[in-house]
C-alpha cells in the first residue's frame, strides 16, 4: 500500500469513525428522549381512558336508572306478574327505550331469565341469558362482551331491576368510544376483542421499528380477560429523526472522506514526491546508474535524506571507478602472470633446446642433435601457439547465431568426439553415462557456441577425474525451459571455489588457462541462459545450464 | 236495499225489543277507508261482481246467475243470470254483457270457447272438460262489468265509482239501484297509499315496530292469505332439511305477527286447501345439528326486501335458529343470496290455480290440475315442497282497524274472499 493510500485511508478512517461515535451517540440519547416522551404520553392516555370509562360507567348507570324507574317498565313489571300476559307485545320495548336513553345496548329480561325484548339483537327475544340467573343485585357498571346478530361487541352493562324485571344495558366501548380520547399526532389507540384470554393478563409494552406498543388488558365482572387496549407511539418521528442524523452523519463521513482525499494528495505532494523522487533514484542505482542524483532540496528529513543519498552515490560511483581501476589493474597482472606462467613453460625447453643445439655445435652428434631440437622446438611453438590462440578465442567470442537446435544431438556428437580420448590405451577408465529425455524441446541456439560449451565442460569433467570416473550427462525438459547437467565423480569443489569458478583466468588445475569455463558462461549467458555449479568436495561436480525452450 | 237490513230495520222498530242507538241500522253516512299497503283489488267487488262467489265456508253460491247447468261432460255449461240486475249507468245486465265480459278471460285460461248469449241465459260452450269452472268464475277476474268513456269501470256492485284519481283517491257512491238493496252508507272514500290512518277503516301492516292503536279501534283480520316463505337455490339437500328443521314458527306468531299469523307448512292455507296440516311438523334443532354435523357448510346470505322491517325480523329471527343448529346465515337486504325471505299473496280462491302460480315463481312447471281433486292437489303441492326450494313460514292475514263509529263490520265481512264489504256496514251520525 502506498505512502499516500495509508495517509488517506488514515485520516478518512478517523473522521468516519469520529463522526458515527457522534452519530451514535446522539441518536442513543434522541432514543432515550423519544422512549420517555412514550411513557408519558402513553400513561396520559391510559389515565384519560380510565377517566372517560368511569365518565361513561357513570352514564350509563344514570340512564339504566331512569329506565327501570319509567312508567312503561313499571307497567311491564306488573303485567309480567299476571298470567294473562302476553310479553310478544313487548318484542320492540327495548328498541324504544334504549333509542331514547341513547344506549347501545338493552334487554329485557323475565325472571326465568328468558329475554323478552332485545335492542342490540330484537331476533333474540325467547333465549335465555342464564349469566343473570345468579347475578344477584349489583349496581355496578362492568364490562361485557355482547352477542350480537353480526359478532359480538364489548360494551359497559349495568344491571337493574323492577319487581321481577331485568333491564340490561349499555353502551358500546367501541371505535367512537376511543375517539372521544385525545390523541396525540403520532400516538393511535385501539381496542382488541379478538384476542387470546390466557395470553395477557398483564400490561406489556414492546418495540417494533414502526412503533412503541403498549398493551393493556381489560377485564370482566369475573375478572375474565375480554378486551386489550392497545397504545401505539409511532415511531416513525424518530425513525424520521434517525434518518437526519445518519444522513447527516454520511454526508460528514463523504465529506471526510473527500477531505482525506484532499489532504492526502496534498500530504503526498509536501511529503511523498521528495520520498518518489528519492525512490526513482534508488531505483537507477539499482539499474547501474550509479551517478544518479536526487533532484530533493527540502530542509527537512527527506532532504537530509537525499543529500546523504547523492553523498552515497557520488562515494559509490568513486569507488566503482577505483574498484575498475584496480580490477584493470589485477587482471592485466592476473594476465602477466598467466601469460608468464603459460609462456614459461614452453620457453625454458625452447631455451634448453638452443643451448644444446649452442653446445653440440661442434660434436659429431649435431645433426643428431640438431634434428631433436628442432622437432622439440617446433613442437613447443605449436605449444606457444596453442596458447596464444585460446587466448585469441576469449577475446574473439562472437555473436550467437541462433537456430532450432536439438540438445541432445549435440550431446551426443560431442561426446563422440571425446570417444578415443576416453577410451584410448593407457589411460583412466571413465564411464560415460547419456541420461537424454527423448521428449526434449527444441531451443533456439548456435550449435556451434553449444558445442564448444560443451566440449570445455567435458574436458573439465574428465580433468577432474584423473583417476577415472563416471561422466553423467542429462537433458530435461522442465517447465519452459530444457537443462543440461554435466557431472563428474571426481574430488569435487569448495565453495569458495564454486563462487570464483567462472572467473576468466582463474583454474584450480595446474595447467589451466582459467578460460574455458569462462567461454562456458559466456556462451550460456549469450544464450539468456543460466549455469549453476553444485558441489561439495570428495562427491563430484555437477554444472547445470538452462536454457529457455 | 237488502232484505236482512229492512229485517233489522223492522226488528229495530218493534217498542218491545228495545235496543241500542249503536245497533240499529240506518242509511246514509260516509267513511273513509285508507290503504297504505293494501291495494285497491280489495274494493273492486263493491263495484263489479261475479256470476257466483264462494262464501265462507268455501261454497259457490249464486251471485249474478242464480242457476246454471252443465253437461256430463263438463264442456257446456248453461247460466241463468239474476233477473233486475242493473249497471250503475242503468242498463240493464244481459247474457250479452257477460259474454263480453267473461269471453276474454275464459279464453286466456281455458283457451278455444264460445258463447251463446239470448236474453238472460248464457251458454258457453269449451272445446274440453272444464270442470272447475266454477270457482274460476268466482275469482274477481271473472266480474261482469264495462267501462265508460273515461275508462272508469262501470259494473253491478253495490257502489259505483263517482271519482278516480289511479294510485290515489277512490270516490264511491251508493247504487241506488243495487238488486241486493241499496247500501246503507251513501259514500266510502277510499285513500290509496295512505301515509297516515285516520280513516274509519284502515289497514294495519306487520311490522317490526309495533303500533300503539286507541284502545277504542278494533282490530280485523282477513281470512290469511299471504305466504311468507323461504326460497333458496342450489342448497345442499341435508342442509336444506337442517334449515326446515331449525326454524321456530311459534315465537315468530306470537311475537313478531302479534299472534296474529298462522304458522304454515304447505303452500296453501288450511282454509283453501283442506289439507294443510298433514304438512305440520315441529321444530327440531337436534336433528337439524345430527343432518348438518357431516357437511362443511359455508356461510350463506338470507335476502329479504328492503324497507320491509317484518321480514327483516323474521329473517334476522330464522337466522337465529339456524344459528342454534349450526347453520351460518346472514341477513341481508341486497337481493342475490343464495336464500331470500318472499311474500306470495294468494290471489283467488282456486288452489289449482295458485299452486301452479306458485310453482310459476318457483320456476316449475306447471301442472294440469283440478281444484275438485284434493288429492291431486295434495300430491302436487308436496312434490313442490320435496323439490327443497322452498319452506313455507307463516301465513298472514289482511289486518284492518275498525273506528267505532262503524257497526255490523264483522257481520258484513261473511261475504267470502278477501275483499271488503262495506255494503252493510252503517255508521253512527
Amino acid at each position: 500500500m502506498s505512502f499516500r493510500a495509508k495517509i488517506f485511508l488514515s485520516i478518512t478512517a478517523t473522521v468516519v469513525v469520529a463522526v458515527w461515535i457522534v452519530a451514535g451517540v446522539v441518536s442513543t440519547l434522541v432514543s432515550r428522549s423519544f422512549e420517555r416522551r412514550d411513557e408519558q404520553r402513553t400513561a396520559t392516555l391510559v389515565a384519560q381512558f380510565h377517566a372517560e370509562f368511569n365518565r361513561r360507567s357513570a352514564e350509563v348507570a344514570r340512564r339504566l336508572d331512569a329506565i327501570a324507574s319509567s312508567d312503561e317498565i313499571a307497567r311491564m313489571a306488573v303485567d309480567l306478574g299476571s298470567s294473562q300476559s302476553d310479553l310478544g307485545k313487548y318484542y320492540d320495548q327495548a328498541q324504544n327505550l334504549a333509542r331514547e336513553q341513547s344506549l347501545d345496548f338493552l334487554e329485557l329480561v323475565g325472571p326465568d331469565a328468558s329475554i323478552i325484548s332485545s335492542a342490540e339483537w330484537p331476533a333474540r327475544f325467547g333465549y335465555k341469558e342464564s349469566w343473570l340467573l345468579g347475578f344477584g343485585d349489583s349496581k355496578g357498571v362492568f364490562l361485557k362482551r355482547e352477542e350480537l346478530a353480526d359478532g359480538s361487541a364489548l360494551g359497559l352493562i349495568a344491571v337493574r331491576t323492577n319487581g321481577q324485571l331485568s333491564i340490561v344495558g349499555g353502551q358500546k366501548l367501541d371505535k367512537q368510544f376511543l375517539d372521544t380520547l385525545p390523541v396525540a399526532e403520532g400516538m393511535r389507540v385501539e381496542l382488541q376483542t379478538a384476542i387470546d384470554p390466557a395470553t395477557q393478563s398483564r400490561e406489556i409494552r414492546r418495540v417494533t421499528p414502526e412503533a412503541t406498543i403498549t398493551s393493556i388488558p381489560l377485564f370482566g365482572r369475573e375478572n375474565q380477560l375480554l378486551a386489550v387496549l392497545q397504545v401505539e407511539n409511532s415511531r416513525s418521528e424518530l425513525a424520521s429523526l434517525k434518518r437526519y442524523i445518519q444522513g447527516t452523519a454520511l454526508l460528514v463521513g463523504s465529506g471526510a472522506v473527500l477531505l482525506g482525499l484532499l489532504l492526502s494528495f496534498w500530504t503526498a505532494s509536501r511529503v511523498t514526491r521528495p520520498l518518489r523522487e528519492l525512490t526513482l533514484s534508488v531505483r537507477e542505482v539499482a539499474d547501474g546508474k550509479w551517478d544518479t542524483r536526487a533532484g530533493v532540496r527540502s530542509g527537512d528529513e527527506v532532504g537530509q535524506l537525499a543529500r546523504d543519498f547523492n553523498r552515497m552515490t557520488a562515494q559509490l560511483v568513486e569507488q566503482r571507478d577505483r574498484m575498475i581501476q584496480a580490477e584493470r589493474v589485477a587482471a592485466w597482472r592476473e594476465l602477466a602472470r598467466r601469460l608468464a606462467h603459460e609462456l614459461k613453460n614452453p620457453l625454458f625447453p625452447l631455451q634448453i633446446t638452443i643451448e644444446n643445439l649452442q653446445r653440440s655445435r661442434d660434436t659429431p652428434q649435431f645433426e643428431e642433435v640438431f634434428r631433436e631440437s628442432t622437432t622439440t622446438l617446433l613442437a613447443e611453438l605449436d605449444n606457444l601457439k596453442t596458447i596464444v590462440g585460446r587466448f585469441s578465442d576469449f577475446s574473439k567470442m562472437p555473436a550467437p547465431e541462433l537456430e532450432r537446435t536439438n540438445l541432445n544431438q549435440i550431446v551426443r556428437e560431442v561426446v563422440k568426439l571425446f570417444d578415443a580420448q576416453i577410451h584410448g590405451s593407457g589411460r583412466p577408465e571413465v564411464q560415460v553415462e547419456l541420461t537424454l529425455d527423448e521428449n526434449l524441446a527444441a531451443i533456439q541456439a548456435d550449435p556451434e557456441q553449444i558445442r564448444r560449451a560443451l566440449r570445455n565442460l567435458i574436458l573439465n569433467a574428465l580433468d577432474a577425474m584423473p583417476d577415472g570416473g563416471v561422466l553423467t550427462i542429462r537433458t530435461q525438459n522442465l517447465d519452459g525451459k530444457v537443462a543440461l547437467e554435466v557431472s563428474d565423480s571426481g574430488a569435487g569443489l569448495t565453495s569458495e571455489e564454486c563462487e570464483r569458478l567462472f572467473t576468466p583466468y582463474y583454474t584450480t588445475k595446474q595447467h589451466g588457462t582459467g578460460l574455458g569455463l569462462a567461454i562456458v558462461q559466456s556462451v550460456v549467458s549469450d544464450h539468456k541462459g543460466t549455469i549453476t555449479v553444485h558441489s561439495q568436495p570428495g562427491k563430484g561436480a555437477t554444472f547445470r545450464i538452462e536454457f529457455k525452450a | 236495499m237488502k232484505l236482512h237490513a229492512w229485517a233489522w230495520l223492522a226488528l229495530s222498530s218493534l217498542p218491545l225489543f228495545p235496543v241500542a242507538g249503536a245497533t240499529r241500522p240506518r242509511y246514509g253516512g260516509a267513511v273513509t277507508v285508507d290503504l297504505s299497503f293494501v291495494s285497491a283489488g280489495v274494493v273492486t267487488p263493491l263495484v263489479e261482481e261475479t256470476l257466483v262467489r264462494l262464501n265462507e265456508k268455501g261454497e259457490i253460491e249464486p251471485f249474478l246467475a242464480t242457476a246454471w247447468q252443465m253437461d256430463p261432460d263438463r264442456k257446456r255449461w248453461r247460466f241463468s243470470l239474476r233477473p233486475k240486475v242493473f249497471f250503475h249507468d242503468g242498463e240493464p245486465l244481459n247474457a250479452s254483457h257477460a259474454a263480453a265480459a267473461l269471453l276474454p278471460e275464459l279464453r286466456k285460461k281455458y283457451g278455444d270457447v264460445n258463447a251463446t248469449a239470448g236474453g238472460q241465459t248464457i251458454v258457453l260452450q269449451f272445446d274440453r272438460p272444464v270442470p272447475d269452472l266454477l270457482t274460476e268464475l268466482a275469482n274477481v277476474r271473472m266480474a261482469i262489468f264495462r267501462t265508460n268513456e273515461k275508462g272508469m269501470p262501470i259494473g253491478t256492485g253495490p257502489f259505483r265509482v263517482d271519482t278516480w284519481e289511479p294510485g290515489r283517491r277512490i270516490a264511491l257512491a251508493a247504487f241506488e239501484d243495487y238488486w241486493g238493496g241499496r247500501p246503507f252508507l251513501d259514500s266510502a272514500i277510499v285513500n290509496l297509499g295512505a301515509s297516515r290512518s285516520t280513516g274509519d277503516i284502515f289497514d294495519i301492516p306487520f311490522s317490526s315496530a309495533r303500533r300503539v292503536l286507541p284502545e277504542h279501534i278494533r282490530i280485523w283480520e282477513s281470512p290469511v292469505h299471504e305466504l311468507i316463505a323461504l326460497v333458496g337455490d342450489n342448497v345442499h339437500p341435508l342442509a336444506w332439511q337442517a334449515l326446515a328443521l331449525s326454524i321456530d314458527r311459534a315465537p315468530i306468531i306470537n311475537v313478531l305477527a302479534q299472534k296474529r299469523a298462522e304458522a304454515a307448512f304447505g303452500l296453501l292455507p288450511e282454509w283453501l286447501s283442506g289439507y294443510e296440516f298433514l304438512f305440520t311438523a315441529a321444530p327440531d334443532v337436534a336433528r337439524a345439528k345430527q343432518l348438518i354435523s357431516q357437511l362443511r357448510l359455508t356461510p350463506m346470505t338470507l335476502s329479504y326486501p328492503a324497507n320491509d322491517g317484518f321480514m327483516r325480523s323474521i329473517a334476522e329471527r330464522i337466522a337465529l335458529n339456524a344459528r342454534d343448529a349450526g347453520i351460518a346465515l346472514s341477513p341481508t337486504p341486497n337481493p342475490g343470496g343464495a336464500l331470500r325471505m318472499v311474500r306470495w299473496t294468494i290471489e283467488s280462491t282456486d288452489a289449482a290455480a295458485e299452486l301452479n302460480r306458485m310453482a310459476a315463481l318457483l320456476g316449475l312447471p306447471e301442472r294440469a290440475l283440478s281444484a275438485t281433486r284434493p288429492q291431486e292437489l295434495y300430491e302436487a303441492e308436496r312434490a313442490m315442497l320435496d323439490t327443497q326450494r322452498i319452506v313455507p313460514i307463516l301465513f298472514l292475514p289482511d289486518v284492518y282497524g275498525i273506528a267505532p263509529r262503524i257497526h255490523n263490520w264483522d257481520a258484513a265481512q261473511k261475504g267470502g274472499g278477501f275483499s271488503l264489504h262495506l255494503e252493510n256496514i252503517w255508521v253512527d251520525k
